[in-house]
């Protein structure tokens, strides 16, 4: 699979989860490559190239990390958006 | 730049000690952040409640820790600190700085923050305090540019932190410095993107006296020890004595296992008994020594009472040689974390994951023999287990 496919198919699974859990970057490497075929280690560095380029973010609350979209007010910040 | 009147903070600055009240108003003196901080923290000493909202999305692109969301529940009245976000760099191992280093990360502190800083905070790190959310990303770049890195926060590996060790103190046995930036730079990815259930924590320590008290701190304490005898300089034993030290009830009588005695003049140490606290040490310094094979205790699982009560860490590799690239060591801890993030609820700790799971299961998984060292308290060795084939047909 191509890395921009494998992408969009990261960014599917993390946006069906939003607003019902908070996902961890466990979650989505086991999820997603249950769902493509694509070993964990290659979902990992797809998403992790999603995250540098603000496509997603991580998150913080009540001392635990999570990994989900970012809002317009993330991306304005960032000078992502104007 | 509003005058606060601060009558119960001014309280702070009596005494011959020194005062965070005193730094924070020569702070307040040019930066308006620091001002309102005056400010707001007199409300709260006279409303008796904190005005601070913690967490949220707050960071740098890529990262998911170094920065802690920290913003006023009253920014009308205070809007200096509106937002006023930690910012963790990782220190130095052992703390060490040239001033120029030191100067050149406060001035861009001044421009960028509050200028207020804390010196180290107990995980380690440099802690900036207070800085708007729009200069994050600028600080970062400034810093990183001079060679600098955020520390860790959130659910990942916390910045490690180790003891001066060899570079100032002859009780080191091991090289803390060096592991401590080994582990450092190795575990960057880590560090800087939060992957795991919860926190993770390395303390590096060079000996038993543990100065950066690992043993109450680290989830996994690395404490430097000695295979060998306790060497007695006799003479030197005899100088302590006439020099007014009580060596019965100063040493002999505070000795853990009780493996030493003296008749007035001669120390002795059963060394098969000893189990290197390093009391007698430290107390007699010029006239005790470690001798022998020099290395680590491994110990895994203190924690702080956040979520539940504390731990302190439990030995589960009594000796380890500890010599770069510290290969044992580093395949040790990839096997903790994986059974760690396999099984931790969110916000489990080693430490309560062990204790919930038991300490067989975890050297199972982990690959460690049981050994007698790693009994956490006289006749209570709840992972030592026989399996059938273990006993012969003996039941």
């Amino acid at each position: 699979m191509e890395v921009k496919e494998l992408q969009d198919k990261i960014y599917a699974f993390v946006q069906a989860a939003k607003g019902k859990k908070k996902l961890k970057e466990k979650d989505i490497i086991k999820g997603v490559s249950a769902d493509t075929g694509e070993t964990p280690d290659a979902v990992k560095k797809a998403m992790r190239e999603m995250i540098d380029v603000g496509r997603l973010m991580y998150s913080y609350g009540g001392g635990s990390s999570s990994v989900e979209i970012p809002s317009e007010e993330y991306l304005r910040e960032k000078g992502m958006i104007k | 730049m509003k005058k606060y009147e601060t009558p119960l903070l001014d309280e702070l600055e009596k005494g011959p000690w020194p005062s965070f009240v005193k730094e924070m108003k020569t702070a307040a003196q040019k930066s308006e952040m620091a001002n309102d901080e005056l400010g707001q923290l007199e409300k709260s000493y006279k409303d008796r409640r904190g005005y601070w909202k913690h967490g949220g999305i707050v960071g740098v692109l890529g990262y998911g820790g170094g920065v802690i969301g920290r913003y006023s529940s009253l920014p009308n009245e205070f809007p200096g600190v509106a937002h006023f976000h930690t910012v963790r760099i990782n220190q130095p191992s052992g703390m060490f700085y040239k001033t120029d280093a030191l100067r050149t990360i406060l001035d861009l502190w001044d421009e960028y923050g509050s200028g207020l800083t804390n010196m180290h905070g107990s995980t380690g790190d440099m802690v900036m305090l207070g800085c708007r959310t729009e200069a994050l990303e600028p600080f970062f770049a400034e810093v990183t540019s001079r060679g600098w890195d955020l520390g860790g926060s959130g659910s990942a590996l916390r910045t490690p932190a180790c003891c001066l060790g060899k570079a100032r103190c002859e009780w080191a046995n091991i090289d803390t410095m060096d592991i401590c930036n080994h582990l450092t730079q190795m575990y960057q990815d880590y560090l800087h993107r939060p992957a795991w259930p919860y926190k993770f924590k390395f303390k590096v320590a060079g000996c038993a006296v543990d100065c950066v008290a690992s043993i109450a701190r680290a989830d996994c304490s690395i404490i430097g020890t000695w295979k060998g005898k306790i060497a007695v300089d006799q003479a030197a034993v005899k100088d302590y004595a006439k020099g007014g030290m009580d060596i019965q009830a100063e040493i002999v009588d505070m000795c853990p296992t009780g493996c030493m005695s003296y008749d007035g003049g001669e120390l002795k140490i059963d060394d098969a008994n000893c189990s290197r606290c390093m009391h007698c040490i430290s107390k007699m310094t010029k006239a005790l020594k470690g001798t022998g094979e020099k290395g680590a205790s491994i110990l895994i699982g203190s924690k702080a009472p956040i979520v539940v009560g504390s731990l302190l860490s439990w030995v589960i590799v009594p000796f380890m040689k500890m010599e770069p690239p510290y290969t044992e060591f580093t395949e040790l801890v990839e096997k903790i974390w994986e059974w760690w993030d396999d099984n931790a609820k969110p916000r489990e700790r080693i430490g309560e994951l062990i204790e919930m799971k038991g300490m067989r299961s975890f050297l199972e998984a982990i690959g460690v023999e049981p050994q007698a060292q790693q009994v956490f308290e006289p006749r209570k060795d709840p992972f030592f287990f026989w399996k059938d084939e273990d006993l012969n047909g003996n039941k």
